[in-house]
């Protein structure tokens, strides 16, 4: 990876500095599965951005009134949420599992911390269900 | 720290720190919230599998116009912009754009992340007005 070998550094004349640079081929991503499951995670980012910025969008047409509020039902709406729900589980169970190599307590094994986080996660989804639901007539 | 290794100016790098904090934050944001009101408010609601709370005007609006829920709302909406900016500028970076190393780029991407949440406040404030009813 170095592109300055000890015999050229030996050398009197004093060659100017070769910089390393380090070049992807196009494509690079698509030529193992861990490369391409890393970009999948990076990725998740642009649908849920889109689908966040969908919900402040839903939040500022109440300003509409009684009238001019309709709630999203097309299909196209469907499926784009379908979209953004794999994505954005990707990322859930992704960063999660991650707790257990961030979080370090002194005598609790990683896998609880991780355990722990998903029962979070399963706890607060119940209680946002909870509202959503309960508050619909 | 320059090149021998010692520390020049010892302090704490708060800007970083603010950074890093709220990538991490926007992360959990992003990985505990956003799954259950994608399902709930998505696809259950407009299947009509489930009443959900943003189907009808009436409750919609009483809902937003709680300050408990407009302060929920702002935490799931903005906080975790700043994690898909740092993302979403990276994977650039990978795919093959050095330019998103650049300034300029982390002026669009953090900035744009702050002026999502400017927005937002304004769009939470100005829609329903604030009511514990």
């Amino acid at each position: 990876m170095k592109a300055l070998g000890g015999a050229e550094a030996a050398d009197s004349t004093h060659p100017p500095p070769r910089v390393y640079k380090p070049e992807m081929p196009r494509g690079w991503w698509l030529r193992q599965r861990h490369y391409f499951l890393y970009i999948i995670r990076e990725f998740t980012a642009l649908p849920m951005a889109l689908w966040l910025l969908w919900l402040l969008y839903e939040i500022q047409r109440a300003s509409n009134g009684p009238k001019g509020y309709y709630p999203p039902s097309s299909p196209a709406f469907i499926v784009f949420s379908i979209i953004v729900l794999a994505f954005a589980l990707y990322h859930t169970y992704t960063f999660l599992s991650l707790a257990g190599v961030i979080i370090h307590i002194k005598g609790v094994p990683s896998r609880l911390i991780v355990l722990s986080q998903f029962a979070a996660w399963l706890v607060a989804s119940a209680v946002i269900a909870a509202v959503l639901i309960g508050f619909a007539r | 720290m320059n090149h021998d290794g010692h520390v020049k100016n010892p302090r704490t790098a708060y800007t970083h720190l603010l950074w890093w904090f709220l990538f991490a934050q926007g992360g959990v944001i992003a990985a505990i919230l956003v799954p259950i009101h994608v399902l709930v408010q998505g696809i259950l609601g407009p299947l009509g599998i489930v009443r959900v709370v943003d189907r009808h005007y009436d409750t919609w609006i009483r809902i937003v116009g709680n300050p408990i829920v407009k302060l929920y709302l702002l935490v799931l909406i903005a906080v975790p912009f700043f994690h898909f900016a740092h993302r979403l500028r990276y994977l650039l970076v990978d795919l093959g754009v050095p330019a998103a190393r650049s300034v300029p780029a982390q002026v669009i991407f953090y900035g744009g992340a702050v002026v999502i949440t400017a927005v937002t406040i304004w769009v939470l404030l100005t829609t329903v007005p604030i009511s514990f009813g």
